[in-house]
């Protein structure tokens, strides 16, 4: 996801219930990331649209100063007497310096606020934007004893289209390990189910974009953390390594889960025993880490490649487990048997 | 006095109309010299080609002008003139980027996004374009056509047939042309595809909507004797009958919907009116996207526009999605970006007489589909 740090942070802080986000910046800043977000809520049929008080910082603020702007943002925000206030920001008030951690320590509602400093652009990327977000939102979780058999996910992308698809997919594999998520850090989860957050046993990262909360969030929780969702099919099987092992499961359950993972392969992959003796050629490499899922599938499946091959595309997103190479897969079938 | 404040702002802001207006004609490098958050969102909204200098921190600490220069003579190797679109924070630090480019072929548009809304930035992006009129260009001018707008490749289609059939040449197509064709410079007059975008160039001679295209006809003859207007007017008259025939047949079935309508001011009271000439419908709420809109209130703020909304509890929401599903009671058509609800890849218009059809057809299909629905729930 390209973009800047605001646009980072409201994916993660506008999916937590019973939360409002001010955003203090010009209206047109919060449009944009409003407009992603209703694009992706209809992509997965879902019509509950997060809501986005922006302060609506206009010509005469920037020249004037915009705090009284935030304030009349977060006088409204309270007054739908909201479990948490959560304020980020864009580049202009960060350039026109204004003072926002004070205005938000000085509100009524200070003890119920939330402030990440993202400062749009002058904070980093979007990728910047979601780990503050995530390890600003991680302060309201206390250290807890942890319980067995429980994960919790971390940094799920949002705004991805097949998000639930892939969420799917990973408690599918933990499924068979035996273990929970308990925590889904922060998607649709609400304040006091993000207060759980140290209860869980492992943190799960969606992949190396949360890099950065991950770090922060076993260190101060002192849990293992699993850098990324599975990559196709051998990945698959080595997260349920890494997974169990991290959850302090036996060597046993972990076989026991992957001889089960290696059956279910099996007989998806059967699905594409047609395709077996094609040849083709997969092009450049859209996104880090798709050749070599691509590669898998073709030796588990006897294709071949060749720069003379029927052309197939890879995937412009990191195929997760064996859903997600399937989804690839179909493509490939489509493209070989019918052009 | 909150007047910033805002839940949910449906509308872009000044940079990204002023770039949709750069970005329609082909032949200039549109650069926009800012971030690349604001790189992005214009970039997937318009789909075509965009540069951008993406500004990181420190640039923005010791000064921009080298940046912007560095990117400027990369696409100067392209020999296409560069139109370059200021964003926010250089806009706020007050360096001189206008003066640093003076003499070279670059167009500077200074259209911060906060300085307002879509309508704004357009504006500024048709003055800094300089475009002149030019006595001896014949034709007319089509005025109105977005890249931010769902019909625009429908509408220019129609807006070109419907002259090509009066014999009126097109000269220059505002925002969808060649810079080379712009240079030229425009004829005299114009005519609108929709008229909450104007370009400010050329005698406006009238809107190609339905309801005004009859005027508009007549003024084009009195511009230009030649022009035969008639087979559009027997067009516009066939039109009309089978609308109303198409409409009376669902009024003896049903009562006449009651209406809420949000878009840009032009597309707004053109709902307003076929719904109110063909189904003698309510329209409670009428909202304007623009912020200069005349004759009806301007409201961005999704919760309010919503509250309106629930209010009149409509039959039919004549807007884009973000109304559609904060009040999913009522049949939806599309008429305002974004448009959610349906894969749009054909060229629609909702000018000229195929897009006043196009529309009352519309409207018939989603009353019929939300009647057949709610029918089916009631069994």
């Amino acid at each position: 996801m390209a973009g800047c740090t605001l646009t980072g942070a409201l994916s993660v802080a506008c999916f937590i219930p019973g939360a409002v986000t001010v955003v203090h910046a010009p209206k047109g800043c919060a449009h944009q990331t409003f407009s992603m977000l209703h694009a992706m809520m209809n992509e997965a049929e879902t019509k509950i649209v997060p809501e986005i008080l922006v302060s609506g910082l206009s010509d005469k603020d920037v020249i004037f100063g915009g705090e009284a702007c935030l304030r009349r943002a977060l006088d409204r925000a309270a007054e739908k007497d909201p479990e948490l206030i959560i304020v980020v920001t864009s580049c202009v008030p960060e350039t026109i310096g204004d003072d926002c951690l004070a205005v938000c320590r000085e509100h009524p509602y200070a003890d119920r606020t939330l402030y990440i400093p993202t400062s749009g652009f002058l904070g980093g990327s979007a990728k910047d934007g979601e780990n503050a977000a995530l390890i600003g939102l991680s302060t309201l979780a206390k250290q807890a004893d942890p319980i067995p058999g429980t994960v919790g996910i971390i940094g799920e992308k949002n705004l991805e289209s097949e998000v639930e698809e892939n969420f799917s997919e990973v408690a599918r594999l933990l499924d068979l390990l035996g273990l929970t998520v308990t925590v889904r850090f922060c998607r649709n989860a609400g304040v006091s189910d993000l207060r759980k957050l140290g209860t869980v046993s492992c943190f799960i990262l969606r992949d190396g974009r949360s890099a950065d909360a991950g770090r922060e969030l076993g260190k101060r929780f002192d849990r293992p953390v699993i850098g990324e969702f599975p990559r196709g099919l051998s990945g698959s099987i080595a997260f349920l390594q890494e997974t169990g092992k991290a959850s302090g499961l036996s060597a046993e359950k972990i076989e026991e889960a992957i001889m089960k993972e290696n059956e279910h392969q099996k007989k998806m992959l059967g699905k594409f025993a047609n395709l077996s003796g094609s040849e083709v050629s997969l092009g450049v490499e859209p996104f880090e880490g798709t050749l070599a899922v691509a590669r898998e599938a073709l030796k588990r499946l006897g294709m071949t490649e060749s720069p003379e091959g029927i052309k197939v595309r890879l995937p412009f997103y990191l195929p997760v487990g064996v859903s997600g190479t399937m989804k690839m897969l179909y493509l490939w079938r489509r493209a070989i048997l019918h052009g | 006095m909150d007047k910033g404040l805002c839940v949910n702002p449906v509308w872009p802001c000044a940079m990204t109309g002023a770039c949709s207006v750069l970005a329609g004609i082909s032949g200039i490098n549109v650069l926009i010299h800012g971030s690349s958050g604001c790189y992005y969102y214009p970039r997937s909204l318009l789909k075509v080609p965009l540069f951008s200098t993406y500004l990181l921190e420190s640039e923005i600490v010791f000064g921009t002008v080298n940046r912007l220069k560095e990117v400027v003579t990369n696409l100067s190797t392209s020999d296409k003139p560069i139109a370059i679109l200021n964003t926010c924070i250089p806009a706020l630090t007050g360096e001189d980027l206008a003066g640093a480019f003076s003499g070279e072929s670059a167009i500077f548009v200074d259209a911060p996004g906060f300085i307002g809304n879509v309508e704004k930035g357009a504006k500024i992006a048709f003055e800094s374009l300089g475009i002149k009129t030019n006595a001896s260009r014949e034709g007319v001018n089509i005025d109105g056509v977005s890249l931010l707008d769902l019909f625009w490749r429908g509408n220019l289609h129609e807006a070109e047939r419907l002259l090509s059939q009066m014999g009126i040449p097109v000269a220059v197509r505002f925002a969808k042309d060649s810079y080379e064709n712009l240079e030229k410079g425009a004829a005299l007059h114009t005519v609108s595809v929709n008229p909450s975008y104007p370009s400010g160039v050329g005698t406006m001679l009238g809107s190609l909507l339905f309801p005004d295209l009859k005027d508009t006809c007549a003024k084009l003859r009195e511009t230009f004797p030649n022009a035969d207007i008639d087979p559009i007017l027997e067009e516009w008259k066939r039109a009309d009958e089978q609308l109303f025939y198409s409409s009376d047949k669902y009024l003896r079935k049903h009562e006449p919907p009651v209406v809420a309508v949000c878009a840009q001011e032009s597309y707004a009271v053109f709902a307003k009116t076929m719904m109110e000439r063909y189904f003698g419908s309510e329209v409670p709420v009428i909202l304007a996207r623009n912020s200069d809109a005349v004759s009806i209130p301007c409201e961005t703020d999704l919760t309010k526009i919503t509250g309106h909304i629930a209010d009149c509890s409509p039959d039919l929401i004549l807007g884009s999605t973000f109304e559609a599903n904060a009040y999913p009671n009522a049949g939806f058509l599309g008429i305002t970006p974004p448009d959610r609800s349906r894969v749009s890849i054909s060229a629609r218009p909702i000018a000229g007489v195929e897009g006043g059809i196009m529309f009352i057809e519309n409207v018939l299909n989603t009353l019929i589909d939300t009647a057949s629905l709610k029918q089916k729930k009631n069994r």
